[in-house]
């Protein structure tokens, strides 16, 4: 098998790799990008509670370190680029909260520094002023900060439209492409993956929960990386009246994390909570729920056991503990050259932007030509959401494609129409179509839809319902045949 | 000492646990824990001989309806449920059925018959 | 859809179709049903077991055999449906709106509604059962219908959490199908389904059913291959040190069903936190006017039997209100549930006309009575949470007694449990 050449490899379609490739084919550049999953953004993408535009905060973002630059750059540049992607952003707003009095000046001094740099003037609500805006705030909390600025984006929609948008504009993706060995050479990378050699003069490691595992290979991790587990519980959307903000209590010490955050969709989150963990351990364990869902009702006491749909664990990639948790890696490797590690820990999805341009800045500064692809289109239209559309939109929906009409998910309004057009758009599996149109994600979790969305998938991808799986690999949901095992029981055949 | 030999009655919400007493020749002498008469007449059956109706499925080769539901006729003796099931996988329905057809007749010479139990008019046919 | 109608049903399973009927046999001229589902029967054609009918027909009937018999009597009765449609909204107006392949989007304004969405099945998430997250984790109901309808089996070694009456069931069709049950796992300390369906489902086949466990971990990367089962204590907390692991490759959930109110909230119907369905009164009226309830929308019902009776009070409120334009009231007295019962249904009683309540008892016990304020008390040898308590109450004794206001339901144990 001849190797496939390219002249910059990116490792890992998480929000990161994604974004480069995006920035990257706005130029001329043959780029490729290689994902060990099945689909886009399912690595510590996935995971994750999809507030962006944060920066603001000085005491976790001070000016001096390197992930508040890209921060910082990437705030204006969030809102527009989910606007070009037809991604949805919801600007929600955020209160930092404290419990004590005693910790307003720390906010006062929080206020204070965020105006000094000229990011924003955040104004402090007193409890009775917060009850106003959020009338099921615990009475245990004396006031907050207020940053108008923060919105929240779902980070596998965001990764999904920039890989989209990516390959429109000429970017090869390769799926289920695990790289398996790399040889630096003089001029070029041999990179050995699960689908044949791909040679590359630069190499861009956005490979997440593994980019140090990926950089050991070519001898080029310079950095050692810790996984920190977050747990996040998800609430039925009849409780999105809960809270209209994000809502944050102020760390009393580090790791003392406790948001209520609205997603895109208008479910809520809650409770995250900070551990050093086992690598790709996403487990989630009683004990876990218990505690952040006592720190939610902390929040808001009115959030009840009986509204959590779903759970789900997720990682944080934080530097080591001697340079700090606060720092990040976005450079060319100190020891091999043409090779750029990125990973950002948190927050990884608001800073994206802004790391995918240091990173062309840092390629080109080391030889890559960048010169503009004239078809570039930075515009990619998204899958319609019925259950958003106007009667009208509705309406000429259905007329244009009936299956805009035959409604699969119930909980949440998803259309055979819209699944389709997910199968279309690089789905194929039954997660992959949830991460694109939501079936199977409300309230009852694919109890009604997950049969039929199976036999749709299988229709689509011309394959047995019997090879359709969950997220790829050995997940298949339907394996057998009924009357299968009675046949194999049998002895006689 | 043969074991102590409890049937659960299942003829009311109750559910007396019915323990079994025999005598030297192993015959049933009676009964313990039994609230009533007709409960000692279910566990008397039960010990005799334990019938089950079963109901199970049979393939249709159509596609859009792969499975045709099936009952036995009357019930059948309990041993004889694991291998009923495999006539089930061995049979295919020819359309059209009506529910109460007889899909297999005497199944396993049981006197039983494998009924459908829902319509099936055939790949195409009017559902 | 321009032409009036007068009855509009939400739902084609058992309670749909009972109400339809009854709305028809009532007089309502043009009854419509609404059903998301390819079929009308609801869950009815995937349940292939018998023992059903056997209160309604005195007949030991399967699933289908049940659902054919309502279909056909709609039929007759020239009952009309829209399949493959779903209803996304209604309004406290009794405004419909509901989009379908075929017809399009519509817009519907029935003389009066009757909710039939059935339930759904608690999900893991809502269980929240720890660990990892593959595939192979899915509800009884969802396995049910794959084994039975799709003909697909989602694995071969089934653990099962929850004693439901469908875990159970899917126990036994699972094992006859050839795969192996491991165990059925029951948080309780007593099981959550029918005695019949312990005897003929579990013990039948050997089926160990471990009551006070809970599942603990689901272990698995793509695929589970195996779960954690503790022994709980009296919290329902897992003891530590009696972690086990059983291997399977599937784990069903039957840990509880939920009625299907999220259009009824749409129209500002009030509901009961407990039962989790409306507040109806003795007419299955909602706070609504013209929005009527019946069957397991209303509360999880063990029987289909009382699933279509219900619907059909229903179907038959919805009919005479349809006529009138407006239905006689029949909320005057409150019905409280009081000691050891969860809750009574209807909420509303006329206490004046003969009524029957339905209530579940919160503890089972031996030698129960079921004392209805001062209007009537009745014993019962055992009560179990799991089997309903149904009790008709004569309007002449609610007149005697001279109801007014509240009546406490209350069920008091003298034997042990």
């Amino acid at each position: 098998m001849s190797a496939l050449e390219t002249e910059v490899l990116i490792i890992g379609a998480g929000v990161l790799g994604a974004a480069t490739a995006r920035e990257l084919s706005r130029y001329k550049v043959d780029v490729t990008v290689v994902e060990r999953n099945v689909d886009v953004g399912w690595g510590i993408t996935k995971a994750n509670v999809g507030v962006v535009c944060q920066g603001r905060d000085t005491l976790e973002f001070r000016p001096e370190y390197h992930r508040t630059r890209l921060l910082w750059r990437a705030l204006p540049l969030m809102e527009p680029l989910c606007r070009e992607l037809d991604v949805p952003f919801r600007k929600v707003g955020a209160y930092l909260l404290i419990r004590d009095q005693v910790l307003k000046e720390k906010l006062d001094k929080l206020a204070r520094r965020t105006e000094s740099l000229g990011l924003g003037s955040d104004k402090y609500y007193t409890y009775s002023e917060l009850k106003e805006v959020e009338p099921f705030i615990s009475p245990e909390i004396k006031g907050g900060l207020h940053d108008p600025e923060i919105a929240v984006v779902h980070p596998v929609y965001l990764t999904q439209a920039l890989v989209e948008n990516a390959v429109a504009n000429g970017v090869r993706l390769m799926l289920e492409t695990e790289v398996e060995g790399i040889e630096a050479g003089h001029t070029e990378f041999r990179v050995r993956t699960s689908r044949g050699e791909i040679r590359a003069r630069y190499v861009v490691n956005a490979a997440g929960e593994w980019v140090d595992k990926i950089a050991a290979m070519v001898n080029a991790d310079d950095f050692v990386l810790f996984p920190i587990k977050g747990y996040v519980g998800v609430l039925d959307r009849n409780c999105s009246e809960l809270a209209k903000s994000l809502l944050a209590v102020l760390p009393e010490e580090p790791g003392d994390m406790n948001i209520v955050v609205p997603t895109v969709e208008g479910n809520l989150l809650f409770g995250i909570q900070l551990q050093i963990n086992r690598r790709h351990d996403r487990s989630t364990t009683g004990h876990m729920a218990r505690k952040a869902l006592a720190n939610a009702r902390k929040l808001i006491p009115e959030i009840s056991e009986k509204d959590v749909i779903n759970s789900f664990c997720g990682f944080l990639m934080f530097r080591n503990f001697e340079i700090g948790w606060h720092e990040c890696e976005v450079a060319m490797s100190a020891r091999v050259p043409r090779f750029l590690n990125m990973t950002i820990g948190y927050p990884g999805v608001s800073a994206s932007p802004g790391a995918a341009l240091e990173a062309l800045e840092i390629l080109e500064r080391d030889g890559l030509k960048l010169v503009p692809n004239p078809k570039f289109n930075p515009y990619r239209k998204d899958i319609p959401d019925f259950s958003m559309l106007s009667e009208k939109e509705r309406k000429a929906l259905i007329k244009k494609d009936p299956r805009y009409g035959h409604v699969v998910c119930r909980c949440e309004t998803v259309t055979e129409g819209e699944i389709v057009e997910a199968v279309k758009r690089g789905a194929t599996t039954l997660d992959g179509v949830k991460f694109r149109v939501r079936p199977g994600t409300g309230r009852c979790q694919g109890g009604f839809c997950g049969p039929r969305v199976t036999r749709i998938i299988a229709r689509e991808l011309g394959i047995p319902e019997t090879e359709v799986t969950k997220a790829g690999g050995a997940s298949r949901q339907v394996p057998l045949r009924t009357k299968q095992l009675l046949e194999e029981g049998d002895g006689d055949g | 000492m043969a074991p102590r030999e409890t049937v659960i009655c299942i003829g009311c919400p109750l559910g007396c646990r019915v323990t079994v007493l025999r005598d030297r020749k192993g015959n049933v002498a009676g009964f313990k824990g039994a609230e009533c008469k007709q409960g000692q007449k279910y566990v008397l059956e039960e010990l005799k001989n334990p019938v089950r109706t079963l109901t199970a499925t049979v393939r249709t080769g159509d596609e859009s309806c792969p499975l045709l539901p099936v009952r036995t006729s009357r019930p059948v003796p309990k041993a004889l449920m694991k291998p009923i099931m495999r006539e089930t996988a061995r049979v295919k329905a020819a359309p059209p059925v009506k529910a109460g057809d007889v899909i297999l007749k005497n199944v396993l010479k049981t006197k039983a018959d494998l009924v459908a139990t829902a319509d099936w008019p055939g790949a195409g046919g009017e559902g | 859809m321009a032409e009036h109608i007068d009855v509009a049903v939400i739902g084609a399973g058992p309670a749909g179709l009972a109400a339809a009927i009854a709305a028809r046999e009532r007089g309502a001229e043009k009854v419509l049903i609404i059903e998301r589902a390819e079929q009308l029967g609801g869950l009815l054609p995937q349940c292939i077991h018998n023992g059903f009918g056997l209160l309604y027909f005195e007949q030991d009937m399967t699933g289908p055999e049940y659902e054919k018999a309502f279909i056909e009597k709609a039929r007759s009765l020239g009952v009309e449906a829209l399949l493959e449609t779903m209803v996304i909204d209604l309004d406290a107006e009794r405004g419909i709106t509901a989009v379908s392949s075929r017809h399009g989007y519509m817009k519907l304004k029935p003389g009066a509604v009757v909710l039939a969405m059935g339930c759904r099945e608690r999900s893991r998430g809502a269980a929240g059962i720890p660990g990892t997250r593959p595939a192979g984790v899915l509800t009884a109901g969802t396995c049910q219908r794959f084994v039975n309808i799709e003909g697909y089996m989602p694995g071969s070694r089934y653990v099962i959490v929850g004693s439901g009456d469908i875990g159970m069931i899917m126990a036994r069709r699972l094992t006859l199908e050839g795969a192996k049950v491991e165990a059925v796992v029951e948080i309780m300390p007593w099981p959550g389904g029918l005695i019949r369906n312990e005897v003929q489902c579990l013990h039948d086949f050997g089926i160990p059913l471990l009551l006070e466990h809970a599942v603990t971990f689901v272990h698995g990367e793509e695929r589970v291959e195996g779960v954690t089962v503790s022994k709980v204590d009296a919290e329902r907390r897992p003891v530590p040190g009696s972690e086990r692991f059983f291997p399977c490759d599937c784990l069903l959930l039957s840990v509880g069903l939920i009625p299907e109110n999220e259009l009824s909230r749409k129209a500002g119907v009030e509901l009961d936190p407990v039962t989790g369905g409306p507040v109806v009164d003795q007419n299955r009226q909602t706070s609504v006017p013209g929005i009527f309830a019946g069957g397991n929308v209303v509360q999880v019902h063990d029987l289909v039997d009382w699933v279509s009776w219900e619907a059909e009070a229903a179907g038959r409120s919805a009919a005479a209100y349809a006529d009138k334009g407006r239905l006689k009231v029949a909320s005057g007295v409150k019905v409280v549930p009081g000691k050891n019962i969860k809750y009574v249904v209807p909420q509303l009683i006329s206490g004046k006309d003969d009524v029957t309540l339905h209530m579940r008892v919160e503890r089972p016990g031996l030698k129960a009575t079921v004392k209805v304020g001062d209007v009537l008390w009745k014993r019962y040898r055992s009560v179990r949470p799991s089997e309903m308590v149904i009790l008709e109450v004569k309007g002449d004794a609610l007149r005697e007694a001279g109801v007014k206001g509240e009546l406490v339901v209350d069920c008091e144990i003298r034997g042990g449990d």
